[in-house]
């Protein structure tokens, strides 16, 4: 990895103005503007959407004996399987957190262990914990959250190892996170920004997951879905703030890593 | 450095070894190396790609080079690998695609121009003409798809304008074979052949790969439809090459053709990093070489000259923008059309052509669909939606 510095960036109009007005010229003779018109895509797309199938199904429950006892039924509501695929979304994005902090962890030693580590702040007012075991323990905080969702998937007599639909296509948004963190070339910075939309997008994954557990009336899983969801906000607010010290004016560590 | 194909040895197979760190180095930038570097390294590994086919062919049809082949295969497969993982991953399957039509534009008209046969010529120009459609396709697609500018990966070497409509690429099958070479032909003829044989196979094989992999059914469209032109301008290409060469002869052929290749790149390059592969690997090449020259002599019973002649290889291909020469094959060209091998005009396509696109274009064509009203703009299309709107305003 190294810094980011001004240097020879070959893209956009200005670094190629003679090509760029030639490629103006061709456009006159070959493809004049006029007015913007995507109905032709639209539609075809359109056709596609209302013909899809879904992306697959929710599960069934492994035991019809593990529903009653936990008191699925009740607990489901009228769309019993919307809770279950929400779960199934916040269990496979806790545990592919898990493995983007790892590779974040990684990335950060191996700066940390260099002569010009990163100097951040400690997020937390107070503590004593540095950077290393800050991101230590979410990465910790982040796979008890799916170990606990796990359980709470058991407990509705759900498989918490089956992949969902919200999962699926939770994953499927995650892709760029992951291609990101784990790209050498890239600063800590630009690592850390990926991670703050993985942060901000799991926060109000649990709001919503609170949401539905609340409507359901199971005040014990509100109450773990609270905990993990305070957890989180300490997430997004840690992984904000270094992300503002390394790209702010001043940073003593933005040439080393942002 | 004056290379010659009969006498220069190269480094001996025996001594390549690429190493897994070797071959999975440091990639390309995609924001601040030249677009041409892009363009010798999907050429380069287009290439190898192809040296590997035309080894397992000869694989099964050779009892008596078996383990040869099996040699120089290993090699090539590692060549391959250094080279297609110089990508970066921060382009998006459709960027890549970007720079493989730009390298088939740039690379075919320069070809176009080095060809002394002037009906192949003419086959260089007219696919030419479709190769630089799809990048005009795919560079709308790119835009009102990922809101990015193709461009950024272009940087101003190429035109992204429309030519023969890509909704008329498809032909009968019938009608994309051409005249071959034969056996007199220049060794420049025989290896500009197989170079934009072997290019298009790895585009075709690209866009066959990651075309399943886009969410949105129009770009997972246009990737089907271009992929089938591809496809049809491997038979396009690989119809030039002479049928009656022996798998032994084609071996040479590829093996020269890598040379000249690596040579030309090597000798174009501006990244010096990338220049010591290209360096390193036409050290290979020549070694590869020496091994199909021994084969052929031992195998065959014939004199290697007969395929290489005087061994000195034939101008290289120009690494630069073909912009004028393009233009004028836009403008004087685009109407062609093919009648069994022949050029023709439109008002003389082949029949069944006609047919056959009036079936596959009978849902719509994804490639009009996705660009229908495009036009070019630094910063996308939205910049001058925004224009327009403000105009309004």
């Amino acid at each position: 990895m190294q810094p980011t510095t001004t240097g020879e960036n070959r893209t956009g109009a200005a670094t190629a103005e003679e090509g760029v007005r030639a490629m103006l010229d061709a456009n006159e003779r070959w493809a004049p503007p006029g007015p913007i018109d995507t109905t032709l895509a639209e539609a075809d797309r359109g056709v596609y959407i209302i013909e899809s199938d879904a992306l697959g199904s929710v599960p069934p429950p492994v035991t019809i004996q593990g529903m009653l006892k936990s008191g699925l039924n009740k607990l489901m509501g009228e769309r019993p399987e919307m809770l279950m695929d929400k779960i199934g979304e916040r269990i496979a994005f806790e545990r592919t957190g898990t493995r983007l902090y790892d590779a974040l962890i990684l990335k950060y030693e191996i700066l940390a262990e260099s002569d010009n580590a990163p100097a951040l702040p400690n997020p937390l007012d107070g503590a004593e914990e540095d950077v290393g075991a800050t991101l230590q323990r979410i990465r910790t905080e982040e796979q008890a959250h799916f170990l606990m969702l796990s359980e709470v998937m058991r407990s509705l007599g759900g498989d918490p190892t089956a992949q969902t639909p919200c999962a699926d296509a939770t994953a499927t948004a995650s892709m760029g996170i992951m291609q990101v963190v784990t790209d050498p070339r890239t600063t800590l910075a630009q690592s850390l920004n990926a991670m703050l939309i993985a942060e901000l997008a799991d926060n109000a994954g649990w709001e919503l997951l609170i949401a539905l557990a609340q409507e359901a009336g199971q005040t014990d899983m509100v109450e773990m879905f609270e905990n993990a969801m305070a957890e989180e906000q300490e997430h997004l607010a840690t992984i904000k703030g270094w992300l503002t010290a390394l790209v702010t004016a001043g940073s003593t560590a933005t040439t080393v890593a942002a | 450095m004056t290379i010659n194909l009969l006498q220069d040895k190269g480094t001996p197979l025996g001594r390549q070894t690429v190493a897994w760190k070797d071959m999975v180095g440091k990639p390309i930038s995609k924001l601040d190396d030249d677009a041409f570097t892009r363009v010798r390294a999907i050429l380069m590994n287009g290439l190898e790609l192809d040296s590997l086919r035309t080894k397992q062919v000869a694989l099964r049809m050779n009892a008596d080079a078996r383990v040869q082949l099996a040699q120089l295969m290993r090699v090539e497969q590692h060549q391959a690998t250094t080279i297609n993982w110089l990508i970066g991953a921060d382009h998006s399957p459709l960027e890549t695609t970007i720079g493989y039509e730009q390298t088939a534009i740039e690379v075919t008209a320069s070809v176009a121009q080095l060809e002394p046969d002037p009906y192949l010529a003419q086959g260089y120009r007219y696919a030419l003409l479709e190769d630089f459609d799809h990048l005009y396709r795919y560079s709308a697609l790119l835009d009102r798809l990922e809101g990015k500018d193709a461009n950024n990966i272009t940087q101003g070497y190429t035109d992204i304008v429309p030519a023969r409509p890509t909704w008329e690429h498809h032909r009968a099958p019938e009608h994309d074979l051409l005249q071959p070479y034969g056996p007199d032909a220049a060794l420049s003829t025989q290896l500009h052949a197989l170079t934009l044989t072997g290019g298009e196979y790895q585009t075709h094989d690209y866009y066959m790969n990651i075309g399943p992999l886009f969410a949105d059914p129009l770009a997972r469209q246009l990737y089907a439809e271009i992929a089938s032109v591809e496809s049809q301008h491997i038979t396009h290409y690989g119809s030039m090459l002479n049928p009656h060469e022996t798998p032994l002869e084609k071996l040479l052929i590829s093996e020269a053709c890598e040379v000249w290749n690596y040579a030309g790149c090597a000798a174009q390059e501006t990244n010096p990093r990338i220049r010591a592969i290209w360096e390193r690997f036409l050290d290979y090449e020549l070694g590869h070489l020496q091994v199909a020259l021994q084969l052929f002599k031992d195998l065959e019973r014939r004199d290697p000259a007969e395929v290489l002649g005087d061994g000195l290889l034939p101008r290289f291909i120009e690494f630069q923008s073909q912009r004028g020469f393009v233009r004028h094959v836009v403008e004087k060209e685009t109407q062609l059309r093919k009648r069994d091998t022949e050029f023709v005009d439109e008002s003389e396509e082949g029949a069944s052509s006609l047919t056959y696109r009036t079936t596959v274009n009978a849902s719509g064509s994804p490639s009009r669909n996705a660009s229908a009203t495009w036009t070019w703009s630094p910063g996308t299309e939205l910049v001058r939606d925004a224009e327009a709107f403000k105009e309004a305003a």
